[in-house]
């Protein structure tokens, strides 16, 4: 025998009667503190000093204090001379893959395998993804990602989705892997397709993060404005064009929690085991194949072929093909690439959110591929289209400011 | 191998009690829809071996997005499955109503009233002894994240058993 909706509400209502009884509700310091993060007035304050927290936490954790303090004078000033000159032949194509340039006096510029490639996974790329899972950790036990959501819903209902899409958004920024999977805690396949579209789109990694404050410290803030402007401006268009609903929901904001430990030591050796087990090889082995397309001179003939779109439209030199080629493979790896090119700060600009828009990294694209076919068309569609409008206008934009 | 299903609303701490359940890890995390697919484990009981799947989180069996709709596939093709019930004890009204549902469906179910020390804290209190012979189903009150309660929870897997649903609601009029 089964009950209607109506009937099983009526016996809950019976049995919690004889059950449940409620005492005097205390109002305690965690009561105080949810009101305070959630409401608007004092919750959106409080959220910009968060955010603002984790992003220099990060900053100075994985590029000031890991990176430029620690990984930068070990791998150029020690491991840098010292393979140049135990590597067998120097000047063959062997050596010019796993070394890269003999003359490069640090590891961006060298671009070998185990140069540039190891440099990037494990001096710049591993304390970001590492500090950044570490806080991400705490902010999600303790509990304030649902109070974000509730603060951010009227924003995001704009571009079609809802507060919760803050989950899958953060997670992206972190890995856009596991942020695919997190879509589906979205309603309707239209949220769910302009969430896919978005985040493998506008948000970038942080492993990209981790390179890029690295290495354009100084214009790192105008490559984010330009994502979270396109973001939302891609998004409220999609909204428009995507058939479906966007239904309204009731977020559940679970009470705030002390952070076990145990929990968070778990989930960061989970996430680093994964970026090693995935990213670490990603890298190295697209650091391979780039050399052996230069050596093949594939890139010089593409690069030719392409200069007259990529220096008419995006206003970026010819050579920025060899790192749109790694972008596939991995962001940070095309965003340390493009740092050894020579360009003016505006062209570096444009270059790296062209590398941030331009396709998802293998990895992404095959979790988009599991999620449905039809929506990864969908995608891929878009992007192609954001690509041209989005980065024909950066160049506009330069243009008309004057800059180049 | 007897197939446990591990069922309740989202973010009521099914990962921590499949973490501790089966020592495997999957992410736990607090706010609801971390768990989005399934993940299985095995746990060693005292006489079987048992396989126990850690469900999305769902506040029913009519699904309302892509996690709560592999919960329910989870549900229906494992016919013969024992589902432990995860529900948060300070809001069991809405635990209690996905609980009936799979009740209804004739699946064994045991009950865990998780979150028991957020119920204390909010001066909730529940008869236990009265639920177990109302529902007639093992009922335990647990703390996912410290532990406390999971030697219950396994012992009384072998108590489960499906019950009507009838006889809950004769049950609920006599009892006082």
């Amino acid at each position: 025998m089964t009950l209607t909706a109506d009937e099983r509400w009526d016996l809950i209502e019976k049995i919690s009667n004889k059950v449940v009884t409620f005492s005097k509700f205390k109002h305690t310091l965690k009561d105080a503190l949810g009101e305070l993060t959630v409401k608007p007035l004092t919750g959106i304050p409080i959220a910009i000093a968060v955010l603002y927290g984790f992003w220099s936490v990060f900053s100075s954790f994985a590029g000031t204090l890991c990176t430029d303090g620690f990984f930068v004078k070990l791998f150029d000033g020690h491991f840098l001379p010292w393979i140049q000159s135990v590597f067998p032949g120097k000047g063959g194509w062997f050596y010019y893959i796993f070394v890269g340039d003999p003359a490069a006096d640090n590891c961006f510029e060298a671009f070998g395998v185990l140069t540039s490639g190891l440099f990037v996974a494990i001096g710049v790329v591993l304390p970001a993804i590492f500090i950044f899972y570490l806080m991400m950790a705490l902010l999600e036990d303790v509990g304030y990602m649902p109070r974000l959501a509730v603060l951010i819903d009227t924003i995001f209902h704009k571009i079609g989705l809802h507060g919760y899409a803050i989950v899958p958004s953060i997670l992206a920024l972190g890995c856009n892997v596991p942020a695919v999977t997190a879509t589906r805690i979205l309603e309707t396949k239209k949220q769910r397709f302009i969430m896919m579209t978005l985040l493998a789109i506008f948000i970038p990694c942080g492993a990209q993060l981790g390179i890029m404050q690295e290495v354009i410290p100084e214009s790192i803030g105008i490559v984010l404005l330009y994502l979270i402007f396109g973001y939302f401006l891609f998004g409220f268009i999609l909204n428009k064009i995507t058939p479906g609903k966007s239904p309204e929901i009731l977020i559940d904001v679970p009470p705030y929690q002390k952070p076990l430990w145990n929990n968070i030591s778990r989930k960061l050796r989970m996430r680093l085991g994964g970026f090693f087990k995935i990213a670490v090889p990603f890298v190295l082995f697209g650091c391979a194949i780039v050399n052996i397309l230069y050596l093949s001179g594939t890139i010089d003939w593409l690069a030719r072929v392409l200069t007259p779109l990529l220096t008419g439209w995006f206003g970026v030199p010819g050579e920025t093909v060899g790192p749109l080629i790694a972008a596939f493979l991995r962001k940070d790896l095309a965003v340390a690439q493009l740092s050894a090119i020579e360009m003016s700060k505006y062209q570096m600009i444009t270059s790296v959110v062209l590398v941030s828009i331009y396709f998802p990294c293998v990895a992404t694209f095959v979790m988009l591929l599991k999620e449905g076919w039809k929506n990864l068309l969908g995608s891929l569609a878009v992007l192609v289209t954001v690509i041209f409008l989005y980065g024909g206008l950066i160049n506009v934009i330069w243009k008309l400011l004057g800059v180049q | 191998m007897k197939k446990i299903l591990l069922m309740g609303n989202p973010n009521v701490g099914k990962s921590v009690f499949f973490n501790r359940l089966t020592g495997a890890n999957v992410i736990e995390s607090n706010y609801p829809g971390t768990t989005v697919d399934y993940t299985k484990g095995y746990m060693k009981g005292n006489s079987e071996d048992f396989e126990i799947i850690d469900v999305p989180g769902t506040f029913s069996l009519e699904p309302k997005d892509k996690a709560e709709e592999v919960a329910v596939k989870m549900l229906e093709e494992k016919k013969d499955a024992l589902v432990i019930c995860v529900i948060d004890a300070s809001k069991i009204e809405r635990g209690l109503y996905l609980a009936l549902e799979i009740i209804e469906r004739g699946y064994p179910v045991v009950l865990a009233l998780n979150m028991w020390d957020v119920a204390e804290d909010k001066n909730i209190q529940i008869d236990i002894e009265k639920l177990k012979s109302i529902l007639n189903i093992p009922v335990v009150p647990t703390i996912a994240i410290s532990g406390k309660g999971f030697k219950e929870v396994v012992l009384s897997i072998k108590k489960a058993a499906s019950v009507g649903v009838k006889e809950i609601m004769e049950k609920v009029g006599e009892i006082k």
